[in-house]
């Protein structure tokens, strides 16, 4: 049985222009000690997803549907106090933004020490003795001093440590770590990663990677999910996701990767706009910007299906199995001359 | 922290300046013949000039301007009103006591009320609650001082017969004097005024306060503590309060000017013999002395206060340091 | 008492305005209050209120406004004064402080008082004639700042009193005080001469009461009468306490007196306090326009707790009879037809007063009700007396105070009725912190001013002989600023002045009439009245026409 086990997930948001479908029937498994990388773009419902099962969007502007069973136990649509005490304890969450994500008024020991005290029946002092050797766990210099620092004394790299801390102070099962790397420069980014995949070892947690850099799902991840439009769009294990991509938004994902063993690549912008959640388009979501977009792209959304590695490997797209052989031999061409032409 | 007493003291000592010099110059450029008044409406050219002479009217404005700053560093006296003669600190000392009472219980009044009910339609939003707020708001920032005074001191006063209609009463108790004095007389006596700063100020707040909570409400830093499984009411007292709060601490050490400013129509309404009711009279009676001193004693109250928001915020946001 | 502060604020008709609404809902059908039985009580705190309003000074050597000569008259010990009586008794005076009228000599030069034994300050010393001289001397002193016009009157009438003005003397040779006989030598026989002790400036103070140079006087000093002032916060508080030495005959009734001044305060607070019965009289009486409705719900003028008294005031307009137009005798007559009295008096609400266009009012000797010009504008008769005077008349400036509505709306009205006789007219607004001045200055500009007259003492002499001997007229400070100088009135004005009894009032009744019908130097409007709310407490509310107000000390909230 998986850890996480989402089936069918819908987020709709009632806004005052309409219904935004945020997040569209998406199903997915987290298994234990594994990591799944969540590829997109901004817009693309990853983050919303997470949030969605986590019970952090607004209830009161949400629609949601759909199944998460958390170690065997649907946790969709639980009450308030369930959910708080999955939450921080058994699921750690962690952000994009280190700078805003800690409250800038309270001493960063206050802040791990209330991780602690919500899900702990321990005395203060037990609870600091925590918060310093977590501290001292992900790697901050003379963290019996600086747990009485506010958030505003440390550098960004820093703040995201200690998010981390916070989020693994309970020792949680599943990690949600939302672009934690994305706002950090790129020496940074590399030690927190460092930081997070040796903190997999030591925990034994399952971690989901939420970002949209390819880079980052290569190295952590075992499956990879891609997310467009509100829906996925390929999932596969990491190595058929890289070695074998099945639909023209991961070709276009990958285009922009001239090596795949190097870590801090970015996503180069695929030509044309993320699609409207309020007014998809119809058919295939990315049909707008597709190259190889015809009638039926337009007319039909395409299944998730199985492509010739088998149910390991999905994908959305109506172009026969041989079109898109070809089209990614020649792209593989292509990048490969790149390749050579650069060097 | 010296650095920012430093700064602060000569900051203070320049906005002190400038407002008393244009108080000055105010006098100085509007016609009026302060000497006449001092002499009371029947003077003889005679008199005029001896009372010219000896309240230093015959001298240049900037020789009065360094004879008023001579007198108040030396001798710690704001001077004599020329209506009646007596000592502006006098004066003074007997007027801060109302206006104070009014202002701080008016604010505490305000407070409270504006604070939970700001909290309340900043949770949820477009309830009944906030749109009743939202009338609150509009009846206080659209409706005069002097209309809501008249109309609580006639419905609650009057009508009702719940409070008293007018008067201040002392706040310690004094004896002999034959009027109404103690802590209960004088919060019973101010309740109709401090209902209407409540009125007047407590409109802007909740929607100060409603606005900030629900910006706080977004926070990044918010979205962490329920990811860490506080519940709500924690994540609303640990988490959103103080930080929303911050702007709030601001807009109430700027409001300090203002309220003396709504005093000024509060004290109307209710007889209050206040700081703004004299303002009002001395400056109708071309009382400069009693004027300036009043201006003198608000620039101290507003530095003062000033300086007290700076340690508050100092205190409440750990970013800000009071030595940048 | 030449002047009454009729001036009302800006802020006050605000508020006024905003009020008028609420009242008008909650005046119900109110239980009148039946008169109370005279039968008065000692005992209890007298509460008053002072809107819109503060003593200039308590002062006796300075203090020459209506509301502080309101208070004094519970404090000071005149040697003759106004009984506590109600009506036309009211205004008789008996002697007080003196054992009885004063001894006059056959060529009317020498006054003699003597003082009644045993009478004491509240500091407990005896009063003595010196107590008196030491009034006077504060009066006329230099080394004080009170210098009215009427103090000219004073100086030519008591030996010495003139160089004691001019700092020649130590003491004003005219008075001597032995023990208790006072003496005046006069430098002529003077019939009102007793009348003038009636003024509230001639009360006891200790002969060792200091001069003072402050504009606010001395705050607290020893007073004689049936109170003292126990607390004087200028503009803000006034306590009388029962002085216990007082064995006089006028009342003593409440144990003190607390009156409030509130001099930016809008007169309706106070008025919802007294119906409450928080507060229990306002000097400021009932705001002009919650009259109607107060008058309405007690049951009318003078039937429980809202009154009307009458004043012995008469407002006028004043005419610059040394300006053109209205140096023109026809022009001045056109315009006491023109104007019309009872539309101005319409706007000041009901019980305002009655419409008068003759100098004298009622209670003076000599008065003798007559009506030349009418109460309502005449056109058509003002043309005609007017005649070519008017068409070739230049602008008139009408001189008003900006600050009070009233007095912008009458000015305004004022034009509109002189342009239906074909006068141009300009209005003129003054400082408001200096009506008096610029009029009372020789060679002022004015055409038309609003001001009137209420008796300093009851004879005809203050309100003709001061207002309009033009022999008085001086650079500045002038009491005739009218600029009204006629030789031959001057010495009818000469001649009714020597007289006494009938023959005197006889031929001031003349004067009055003369004047109006033949050189009309005014515009007299009204005679005001007084329209107070007691509380529901207060019993034995005795109305004073001389002050213009009920008398304090006989208020009974025992």
């Amino acid at each position: 049985m998986a850890l996480l086990e989402v089936t069918d997930l819908n987020t709709r948001f009632r806004t005052d222009d309409g219904i935004v479908k945020a997040v569209s029937g998406v199903s997915f498994t987290v298994e234990s000690g594994e990591t799944l990388g969540v590829v997109g773009e901004s817009g693309s419902g990853k983050s919303v997803t997470f949030l969605t099962l986590m019970g952090l969007v607004d209830r009161r502007h949400a629609e949601v549907s759909g199944s998460v069973r958390f170690d065997g136990q649907e946790i969709l649509g639980a009450s308030g106090k369930q959910l708080q005490k999955i939450r921080g304890r058994r699921i750690g969450m962690i952000f994009q933004d280190p700078m805003t994500s800690l409250n800038p008024v309270k001493k960063i020991g206050w802040q791990l020490e209330e991780a602690v005290l919500l899900h702990n029946d321990v005395t203060h002092d037990e609870a600091r003795r925590r918060a310093i050797e977590i501290l001292k766990e992900v790697e901050i210099p003379k963290a019996d001093t600086r747990i009485d620092d506010y958030p505003h004394q440390f550098s960004g790299g820093m703040r995201q440590r200690v998010m981390i801390a916070m989020a693994l102070i309970n020792n949680p099962e599943v990690l949600i770590a939302d672009e934690p790397t994305t706002a950090l420069d790129v020496t940074t980014q590399a030690q927190i990663l460092r930081l997070m995949t040796k903190l997999q070892e030591e925990h034994g947690m399952a971690i989901v990677m939420i970002t949209h850099d390819l880079g980052v799902v290569a190295e952590l991840s075992d499956d990879v999910l891609v997310m467009y439009g509100g829906r996925v769009v390929e999932q596969a294990e990491v190595d058929d996701l890289f070695t074998k991509p099945e639909m023209p938004y991961t070709w276009g994902l990958l285009g922009s990767l001239p090596r795949l063993d190097i870590t801090s690549a970015r996503l180069e912008q695929i030509p044309g706009q993320p699609p409207s959640l309020l007014h998809p388009p119809s058919g295939c979501a990315f049909n707008p910007r597709c190259a190889y977009a015809f009638d039926r792209c337009h007319e039909e959304l395409p299944e998730l299906r199985a492509g010739a590695v088998g149910e390991g490997h999905r994908f959305r797209c109506h172009l026969s199995d041989d079109e898109r052989a070809r089209i990614w031999e020649a792209k593989k061409a292509s990048l490969g001359a790149a390749e050579g032409s650069a060097a | 922290m010296l650095y920012f007493l430093i700064r602060r003291f000569f900051w203070a000592i320049f906005l002190f300046l400038v407002a008393t010099i244009i108080t000055y110059i105010i006098f100085y450029v509007i016609p009026s013949d302060p000497a006449h008044i001092a002499c009371g409406t029947h003077c003889t050219p005679q008199i005029v000039a001896h009372v010219r002479k000896s309240l230093h009217l015959d001298l240049p404005i900037y020789q009065q301007y360094w004879l008023f700053l001579w007198n108040m560093i030396k001798h710690q006296s704001l001077g004599y009103s020329y209506a009646d003669g007596e000592q502006v600190n006098t004066i003074i000392r007997q007027d801060v006591p109302v206006t104070a009472s009014l202002v701080f219980g008016g604010a505490v009044f305000w407070l409270s009320i504006s604070i939970p009910i700001g909290i309340l339609s900043a949770l949820r939003p477009r309830s009944i609650l906030d749109r009743f707020g939202m009338v609150f708001v509009l009846i206080g920032i659209s409706a005069p001082a002097v209309w809501i005074g008249l109309i609580l001191a006639y419905v609650v006063g009057f009508k009702l017969g719940w409070t008293p209609i007018a008067t201040y009463c002392n706040l310690l108790p004094t004896s002999g004097v034959g009027t109404c004095s103690g802590p209960a007389e004088w919060a019973y006596h101010l309740i109709l005024p401090w209902m209407t700063f409540m009125f007047l100020f407590a409109a802007l707040y909740v929607r100060l306060i409603r606005a900030n909570v629900m910006e706080t409400m977004s926070e990044d830093y918010v979205r962490t503590a329920r990811a860490k499984g506080a519940s709500s009411s924690r994540v609303l007292f640990q988490h959103v309060l103080r930080n929303s709060m911050l702007p709030v601490v601001t807009i109430l050490g700027m409001d300090i000017g203002l309220a003396l400013g709504g005093a000024v129509f509060t004290e109307f309404v209710f007889n209050l013999r206040g700081l703004g009711s004299q303002l009002i009279q001395s400056a109708n009676r071309d009382d400069l002395p009693v004027v300036v001193g009043i201006v003198v004693f608000a620039c101290i109250a507003v530095i003062i206060f000033n300086f007290l928001v700076d340690v508050a915020y100092a205190w409440l946001d750990p970013r800000i340091r009071l030595s940048t | 008492m030449r002047r009454k502060h009729l001036l009302s604020l800006l802020m006050l008709c605000t508020g006024v305005a905003l009020l008028i609404a609420a009242t008008t809902v909650g005046v119900a059908s109110s239980a009148t209050q039946k008169a109370s039985s005279a039968k008065a009580l000692r005992g209890g705190t007298l509460r008053v209120n002072q809107s819109a309003g503060a003593f200039d000074t308590l002062d006796p050597g300075l203090a020459y406004v209506t509301n502080d000569w309101e208070v004094l008259y519970s404090t000071q010990l005149l040697l003759v004064n106004f009984p506590n009586k109600a009506g036309a008794a009211g205004s008789q005076l008996f002697p007080e402080a003196a054992r009885a009228f004063p001894t006059i000599s056959k060529n009317g030069k020498t006054v003699t008082f003597n003082l009644r034994s045993g009478q004491r300050f509240n500091d407990g010393s005896p009063v003595t004639a010196a107590s008196y001289q030491r009034a006077w001397e504060r009066i006329l002193s230099p080394k004080m700042y009170a210098q009215y016009g009427i103090f000219d009157q004073l100086n030519k009438m008591v030996v010495g009193a003139q160089k004691f003005t001019d700092g020649k003397a130590a003491h004003i040779s005219g008075i001597s005080a032995k023990g208790l006989t006072l003496t005046f030598h006069l430098t002529k026989a003077n019939p009102t001469f007793v009348s003038i002790m009636g003024m509230q400036w001639f009360g006891a103070v200790k002969p060792s009461m200091k001069y003072t140079k402050s504009s606010g006087g001395v705050l607290k000093y020893p007073s004689a009468g049936p109170y003292y002032i126990a607390t004087n916060q200028p503009g803000r508080l006034v306590v009388l306490k029962r002085n216990k030495f007082y064995h006089g005959s006028r009342l003593a009734n409440p144990n003190q007196i607390v009156i409030q001044s509130f001099p930016n305060s809008n007169g309706e607070a106070s008025l919802l306090q007294i119906e409450k019965n928080q507060v229990d009289f306002d000097m400021a009486g009932v705001p002009a326009a919650d009259v109607k409705t107060v008058a309405a719900k007690y049951g009318g003028p003078n039937k429980g707790q809202f009154h009307v008294g009458t004043q012995a005031c008469i407002i006028w307009e004043a005419f610059n009879n040394a300006k053109a137009p209205t140096d023109n005798v026809n022009v001045r007559k056109a315009l006491n037809y023109a104007i019309g009295r009872t539309p101005i008096i319409k706007q000041l609400g009901p019980y305002a007063g009655a419409a008068s266009d003759q100098i004298l009012v009622k209670g003076l000797p000599g008065y003798k009700k007559f009506s030349i010009y009418g109460n309502y504008p005449n056109f058509a008769k003002a043309k005609a007396v007017g005649g070519s005077a008017l068409s070739n008349a230049p602008t008139l400036n009408i001189y008003y105070n900006q600050a009070s509505a009233v007095r912008t709306t009458e000015a305004t009205f004022e034009a509109a009725q002189l342009s239906h006789i074909g006068l141009k007219t300009k209005l003129e607004p003054s400082d408001p912190t200096d009506y008096y001045g610029p009029i009372e200055t020789k060679g002022t500009d004015y055409n038309i001013a609003h001001s009137g007259w209420c008796a300093d003492y009851f004879d005809p002499f203050d309100f003709i002989n001061v207002n309009f001997d033009g022999r008085s007229i001086q650079q500045t400070g002038n009491v005739d600023y009218f600029y009204f100088n006629n030789s031959s009135f001057n010495s009818q004005m000469d001649h009714a002045a020597s007289l006494s009894g009938p023959a005197r009032s006889a031929a001031y009744a003349a004067l009055d009439k003369t004047l109006m019908s033949k050189y009309a130097p005014a515009f007299p409007l009204y005679v005001p009245t007084f329209r107070y709310l007691t509380s529901k407490r207060v019993k034995n509310v005795i109305y004073s026409n001389y002050f213009g107000y009920p008398i304090l000390n006989a208020m009974s909230v025992g």
